[in-house]
């Protein structure tokens, strides 16, 4: 289970997070919405230990991201927004190198099952945009992670890639808490079975998906005020 | 820790930025001994070692400038900081790495003793003690690269910042600095250049004092650089 309570994080004098709380259940779908800006990433950051909540307190486990970091990220699986990848590598080079990290044995295995066989020896700036995303997913999988946290997995894919990746987090929903960010609301209705909508770095809405169709946008612009 | 520095390793090797700086740092260190070892007459390495520091001060901030600048421009900093590794693990990974190529930059150079033994019988130990001290130089003038290179995303910032410190470093020791303090300051300031430990080295002389500098100069710029990554804001 996933707690945070009363997180805020400043950067400077601007309040990036401010006091939020919510705790997640097992088999937890969360689309994680809200505008640029809203405070998304850093929540996401802020869970895995890559950023120092300024007050509040956040669990993993039962375990503290900035104590016990290393510990916390052995369970979780990150693609971080606009996927970073060290380019010069080639696909196999950079999974065995997350692999290795993460202690995964059959990283070829799930590399082939998000459809990576064929570009394996490639350079990864060679690869397209959906490809490239398809290493970031692959390797957030590695290590057998209890909670997934995807900032904006289908961000710059096309529709097609898009769709896979909505089923492949459905799938992996069955077995894992999922955090995801989003800008498509209709994706958040498509997969999320919990929304969190942030603005401002506040929470505005923790709760169920709306089950009427167009439901989410509805709510997203009921809750979010320009 | 082996993933991680064999990682670095790759990194440098698969671009011409990690590995064209060792080539030429070989070529234009053979280069300097050699064309004035037969005007000079003098079958030493000793000017070859005191011309070593000069050199390293481009060198080593040239091939430690990318190890976090370029984490942090491309953001795979943040790919790396969500693996499970310790900060200190990752420090240390790039720190031997950067090692590791400054060991084969220099065995680049083990030509020079090699040709000298040739022409004239040199003396052994003072040349294992020189080549030992080059490695310590080395490696704190990395350590102090690497925590240049933790502060930007910019590598010619990173470069700059270290060429500067190492130089003002180097200049504590020199002849040039010493002849303008008085001889109280004199005392106080050359011991804190690494030129002045290093050329104890190179005399052939083990001196204990000048370990424990090396290694406490290493050792405070690699702490500092685990601080700086902890930081994460």
């Amino acid at each position: 289970m996933i707690i945070l309570s009363s997180v805020s994080k400043f950067f400077g004098q601007k309040k990036a997070v401010d006091n939020i709380s919510f705790k997640t259940k097992e088999g937890e779908i969360i689309g994680f919405l809200g505008p640029n800006g809203a405070g998304k990433t850093t929540t996401m950051r802020l869970i895995l230990g890559y950023l120092k909540p300024d007050f509040g307190k956040i669990s993993v486990s039962g375990l503290d991201p900035v104590e016990q970091r290393v510990e916390v990220l052995k369970q979780v699986g990150y693609l971080p927004e606009n996927n970073p990848l060290y380019q010069e590598m080639k696909v196999f080079e950079y999974l065995e190198f997350i692999a290795l990290a993460k202690n995964e044995k059959n990283w070829q295995e799930i590399a082939k099952e998000v459809g990576l066989s064929s570009v394996f020896n490639k350079k990864i700036e060679e690869l397209s945009f959906g490809f490239k995303q398809r290493v970031g997913l692959a390797a957030s999988l590695f290590g057998n992670p209890k909670y997934l946290i995807l900032d904006e997995p289908t961000s710059g894919l096309d529709p097609l890639e898009q769709e896979k990746i909505r089923n492949l987090i459905k799938k992996l929903g069955q077995k894992k808490t999922i955090i995801f960010s989003t800008h498509i609301l209709s994706e958040a209705e498509k997969v999320a079975n919990r929304l969190i909508i942030i603005q401002n770095g506040q929470i505005v809405y923790d709760g169920k998906k709306p089950k009427e169709k167009g439901g989410v946008e509805k709510l997203f612009k009921k809750k979010v005020k320009n | 820790m082996k993933n991680l520095i064999k990682k670095e390793l790759n990194s440098y090797l698969n671009t011409p930025l990690g590995y064209i700086p060792t080539i030429l740092f070989g070529i234009f260190a053979n280069f300097f001994f050699v064309k004035d070892l037969f005007i000079t007459g003098s079958a030493s390495l000793r000017s070859f070692f005191l011309l070593l520091p000069w050199f390293l001060l481009i060198f080593v901030p040239g091939q430690a400038m990318r190890s976090f600048s370029e984490e942090k421009r491309a953001n795979t900093i943040e790919v790396l900081l969500t693996l499970p590794y310790q900060e200190t693990q990752i420090v240390l990974a790039k720190f031997l790495a950067n090692l590791i190529l400054f060991f084969i930059a220099l065995s680049l150079t083990l030509s020079l003793p090699l040709s000298l033994s040739f022409l004239t019988k040199i003396y052994l130990p003072e040349v294992l003690v020189s080549y030992l001290g080059a490695l310590f130089l080395g490696a704190s003038f990395s350590s102090l690269s690497l925590f240049f290179s933790s502060q930007t995303k910019n590598q010619v910032v990173s470069f700059l910042s270290s060429v500067v410190s190492l130089f003002f470093l180097l200049l504590l020791g020199s002849d040039f600095f010493a002849s303008l303090l008085p001889k109280n300051l004199q005392e106080f300031f050359v011991p804190l250049s690494p030129l002045y430990h290093f050329q104890n080295f190179v005399k052939g002389i083990l001196d204990f004092r000048s370990l424990f500098y090396f290694f406490s100069f290493t050792f405070l710029f690699l702490f500092l650089t685990v601080l700086e990554l902890e930081k994460r804001n």
